[in-house]
């Protein structure tokens, strides 16, 4: 899932204020899971919004709607109505929902209320981890599941580079060393043979070093 | 006058920390309006609750919840604490002054630290004032 982070609320204040009707858009997918942008966010940020400016003596309305994702038309379409009716869209979904909503609503401002922060999961009741880089070409097979272009903190696909210790990294010594992990998973599953060979330089150019990617399903266009 | 005003408190409160028919003759009588929010446990406290207790007015608001270890669904205090914690730093980050916001491990019929606790609140309150967003 797309893990976030609501931004501050002082920097959240700062945007909406050229604004008198503010829709507090939700997204109820990746970033409820996370807690930034689900149901209960939006409650609350608009709860906390409501009372700022009230303490402050400054008119502000707040909708609030939540749509199951923000980054497909078919439930974007339902908040068709609110967005209308409001003068911005303060959105708690990530960037592709943000872009989303700016790209079929051309005239209404649309201002992010989440720091869209990595690829990732839930490893236990609220702590997110990234896992993945969208690098473009997956070579998890080769690594026994675990991805040394996002886990390791050199990237380094021959590793590992020497300076873990105790199973941890050099780096950051808080977090499992990516290349003991990939070591002792391969051992567990008799193919640590994956790692004997060179494994050559990645070719980035189907990451974001190739400029802003497209995927076409021919299949699926009419 | 910020002195000069009865404050309105409300209170959410776990029935395990605090049995309203017994112990609210204590609380009656201070110079308070106490609107009071009964929960099975504390883990019901969600932050969007405390923060709409405010936008109704209320000048303070505060939980009552189980000592830390008695709770009958074994963490609902803890989850009501860390809660709490995180609305009193929203309510200092939109400048509303998160000490209007108080959570307390009291046990069921323990009137004098009820009394006691209610006391810190008003006492608090006589430097805040009313809520400045009500």
């Amino acid at each position: 899932m797309i893990v976030g982070e609501q931004k501050p609320i002082a920097e959240i204040i700062k945007s909406i204020q050229p604004y008198r009707k503010i829709l507090i858009l939700g997204c109820g997918t990746c970033v409820k899971t996370c807690f930034a942008g689900g149901e209960d966010e939006v409650a609350v940020l608009a709860s906390a919004l409501r009372l700022s400016f009230k303490k402050d003596h400054q008119e502000i309305e707040i909708d609030e709607l939540t749509v199951e994702r923000q980054c497909e038309n078919e439930f974007i379409q339902e908040a068709a109505e609110s967005i209308g009716n409001n003068d911005a869209v303060l959105s708690l979904a990530c960037g592709a929902g943000v872009q989303a909503i700016a790209k079929r609503f051309a005239t209404s401002p649309v201002l992010p209320g989440i720091n869209t922060s990595f690829i990732g999961i839930q490893e236990n009741p609220g702590l997110f981890t990234e896992e993945c880089s969208g690098c473009g070409n997956c070579e998890l097979a080769t690594f026994g599941g675990i991805c040394p272009i996002t886990r390791c903190s050199k990237k380094l696909l021959n590793g590992p580079c020497g300076g873990s210790r105790n199973g941890k990294c050099e780096v950051a010594p808080d977090t499992d060393c990516a290349w003991q992990l990939i070591i002792d998973r391969l051992k567990i599953l008799g193919q640590l043979d994956n790692i004997r060979s060179y494994i050559p330089p990645k070719d980035w150019r189907p990451s974001t070093s190739g400029g802003p990617r497209k995927l076409v399903r021919e299949d699926h266009i009419i | 006058m910020k002195n000069k005003f009865t404050p309105k408190i409300t209170l959410f409160y776990c029935i395990n920390s605090f049995n309203e028919s017994d112990s609210f003759p204590i609380i009656k009588d201070k110079n308070c309006n106490i609107h009071t929010v009964k929960m099975a446990c504390s883990s019901m406290v969600k932050d969007v609750f405390l923060l709409r207790a405010f936008e109704s007015g209320a000048d303070a608001v505060i939980v009552f919840v189980c000592p830390e270890g008695q709770c009958r669904y074994v963490e609902g205090n803890i989850r009501a604490k860390k809660r709490v914690a995180w609305v009193k730093k929203l309510l200092d980050e939109i400048g509303l002054d998160g000490k209007r916001l108080s959570i307390f491990n009291l046990s069921r019929g323990d009137e004098k630290n009820i009394s006691k606790a209610i006391d810190t609140i008003l006492t608090d309150l006589t430097d805040l004032g009313p809520n400045p967003a009500s």
